[in-house]
């Protein structure tokens, strides 16, 4: 995938409202890739985090014998982080204020994460 | 986790603990150790420190070489089961080195997070330097000595 197609996909993300930024990150680094994001929003500490979630949700997945993780939703008084797992190691996580149309943005980050890659 | 300054010890320690490091160095641009956590031989710290200023020396001289005004602030070696953090930053007291092997329980990100509220944590605290004073030859000795003792224990 080049920058320009994940550049449109992310701004496919944050158009919905609600959203302050969405970040392509590498669970095995926890780097970010690409990203769209409001300004102020810390999107390296973003992804550092993210990405020991995902990493600590494969792990328990793992021990109760789940299949791999494909969702992480945070869910905090201030806002929602949402990891969705794309290929080759990459996850599409979107930060977000509290009232967002959780629903929807599920839905969204399913059927774009699996276009990463 | 030993310190030669004791306002080190906090910055240090939540740089080991929230980036879960194995190894932590902290030490001067010209490879002085200020502070480490992990190592138990002081052999190994000295080599460490020797290795880690010159790759950055390294790097710096390499990256003046392609045209670039500043250093590469951070480099990074991965490796399969760990990886090695080594970045300079400013202190009151001058350009230091922090060097911080992780394994697979931590990753890049995590460490590069950590490290930049460490470098931002030191700044604040840091005193500032003491007034250059006369090294004396019989007293030198004792005070390498008493530096070898903070960052290692024993006698």
């Amino acid at each position: 995938m080049n920058p320009e197609r994940w550049q449109r996909l992310l701004e496919d993300v944050t158009a919905i409202d609600g959203v302050r930024g969405a970040i392509v990150v590498t669970a095995e680094d926890g780097l970010v890739v690409h990203e769209a994001a409001v300004e102020g929003l810390e999107t390296g500490d973003v992804a550092a985090l993210a990405s020991v979630v995902v990493r600590r949700a494969e792990a328990i997945a793992t021990a109760s014998g789940d299949s791999e993780v494909r969702l992480c939703t945070l869910s905090a008084e201030k806002g929602i982080v949402i990891a969705a797992q794309g290929e080759h190691g990459l996850w599409l996580v979107a930060v977000t204020e509290p009232d967002v149309e959780l629903g929807r943005l599920r839905l969204m980050l399913g059927d774009l994460a699996p276009e990463l890659g | 986790m030993r310190v030669l300054e004791p306002w080190l010890a906090e910055p240090l320690g939540e740089l080991v603990r929230e980036s879960s490091a194995r190894l932590a160095l902290v030490m001067t641009s010209s490879g002085q150790v200020v502070g480490q956590h992990g190592f138990t031989r002081s052999l190994d710290v000295m080599a460490a420190a020797a290795l880690g200023a010159g790759i950055l020396a390294t790097t710096g001289e390499l990256a003046r070489l392609v045209g670039s005004d500043a250093d590469f602030g951070a480099v990074v070696h991965q490796g399969a089961q760990q990886g090695v953090w080594l970045a300079g930053f400013d202190t009151p007291r001058g350009r230091w080195v922090a060097l911080v092997v992780f394994g697979r329980n931590s990753t890049v990100g995590l460490v590069r997070m950590f490290f930049q509220r460490f470098a931002a944590r030191v700044r604040e605290v840091a005193p500032m330097p003491m007034p250059d004073r006369e090294v004396l030859a019989e007293g030198f000795e004792r005070e390498l000595d008493a530096s070898l003792r903070a960052l290692f224990g024993g006698g």
